[in-house]
């Protein structure tokens, strides 16, 4: 067994969740192996620190006060949309539309298209949109459901909508349960992003003078 | 009720059964708690989670169809929501939009006094804080929540091969984050 292996199953070793067998292929490795020996002393004292904490836990009186607030949230999402305004709307759409842009054009595939090319690829992709699909893309991109190809592209089009201001209009009409459009719109873009490409999300923003 | 299986309470519910739903949070809602609570550090960022978890869960078990068990499917969902708070927060301390949010304010801001924490504590938090997303996810799935690899491949919708070393990565970095401040101290 290698010790990479072994190195991995050091942490479940430490804290109990290994079968039998791994068990004992893991105690008989380190008998022979200093440098997991270290690893595993290491790990050890990050274990015990962590079990350490006491995490202040919350009483079961708030346990019981979620169902009520979810439900009372629920009931009042129709009028939330114009909770921050239309003033507020208006100043944060644009940079909503920006980081969809950039968030579209990191996703594009490199393949030497130039930034015009794929500003065009872009507005031939929304040209024949209908609001009920970008509707459904944002909501499902939103719930953290993958979206089919032509859900990709109805997606794309809300950068459109975005900038017409179609889809603030749609968005009132289907009344999407959101609290805060701007934000929401921010959100359903950078949810499927990892830590790296927000960076790259907002060093493209930054070359690009938006902000 | 109590004794249904989740996917026969997502299906009543689909029929209209607004009970059912009532059901699925309280069975959950201690969970989702503490998955949030666990990436945001702090109980009252927690409990927006929370929230904005269900009401979500609520339009989008709609689209719900079983393809992966309910509780992956929620879990995915929490986990997606605090990622999206803790990159949101990192966009507005970016563009500093705060201004046009009313509720806009910092994860890791001031502890209430309830949920006061001790250095060691917020040493801690702050090593996982620090993580790659990913490693972030993946510990807190193992470590606190004591799911099996294959249970996180499919909230994380990722494959079940690099979770181990993932996991053993953050348990690194943690400790070392931790010993070096003792160090500096
Ligand atoms: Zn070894």
């Amino acid at each position: 067994m290698h010790t990479e292996h072994i190195k991995y199953d050091l942490m479940d070793y430490i804290t109990n969740r290994l079968s039998e067998q791994e068990r004992i292929r893991v105690e008989q490795h380190l008998r022979k192996c200093s440098d997991c020996n270290n690893q595993y002393i290491e790990l050890l004292a990050t274990d015990i620190a962590l079990k350490k904490n006491h995490d202040k836990v919350p009483t079961s009186i708030y346990y019981s006060t979620i169902l009520p607030r979810v439900r009372e949230r629920l009931g009042s999402h129709q009028q939330s949309i114009w909770h921050y305004g239309y003033g507020a709307a208006k100043i944060v759409l644009p940079i909503a539309v920006s980081v969809f842009l950039a968030v579209f054009l990191i996703r594009m595939p490199k393949e030497s298209l130039s930034e015009a090319e794929q500003t065009e690829k872009l507005h031939q992709a929304v040209k024949d949109l209908n609001e009920d699909e970008v509707v459904q893309a944002v909501e499902r991109e939103y719930a953290g459901l993958s979206l089919s190809p032509n859900q990709e592209v109805a997606a794309v089009g809300v950068a459109e909508h975005l900038q017409s201001g179609r889809f603030l209009k749609s968005a009132i009409s289907k009344q999407i349960e959101n609290e805060e459009v701007a934000d929401m719109d921010i959100e359903a873009m950078i949810s499927d992003l990892d830590g790296e490409q927000v960076d790259q999300v907002l060093s493209g923003l930054s070359e690009r003078n938006i902000l | 009720m109590t004794d249904s299986n989740d996917l026969e309470l997502v299906e009543l519910f689909q029929k209209g059964n607004e009970t059912s739903f009532n059901e699925l949070v309280r069975r959950y809602q201690e969970k989702v708690y503490w998955i949030a609570r666990r990436f945001v550090n702090d109980h009252d960022h927690a409990d927006d989670i929370v929230q904005e978890v269900f009401v979500k869960v609520y339009s989008a078990l709609k689209l719900f169809r079983g393809e992966s068990g309910f509780y992956t499917w929620l879990y995915r969902v929490t986990v997606n929501i605090a990622l999206n708070v803790l990159r949101k927060q990192r966009i507005r301390d970016f563009i500093r939009i705060d201004e046009f949010f009313e509720t806009a304010d910092d994860v890791n801001d001031q502890p209430d006094a309830i949920f006061e924490k001790d250095e060691q504590q917020k040493l801690i938090e702050e090593a996982i804080s620090k993580l790659p997303e990913k490693q972030k996810a993946v510990f807190i799935l193992r470590y606190h929540e004591e799911l099996s690899y294959e249970e996180i491949a499919l909230i994380l919708k990722t494959s079940v091969g690099g979770l181990k070393a993932n996991y053993f990565h953050a348990a690194k970095k943690i400790g070392e984050y931790v010993s070096r401040a003792h160090r500096t101290y």
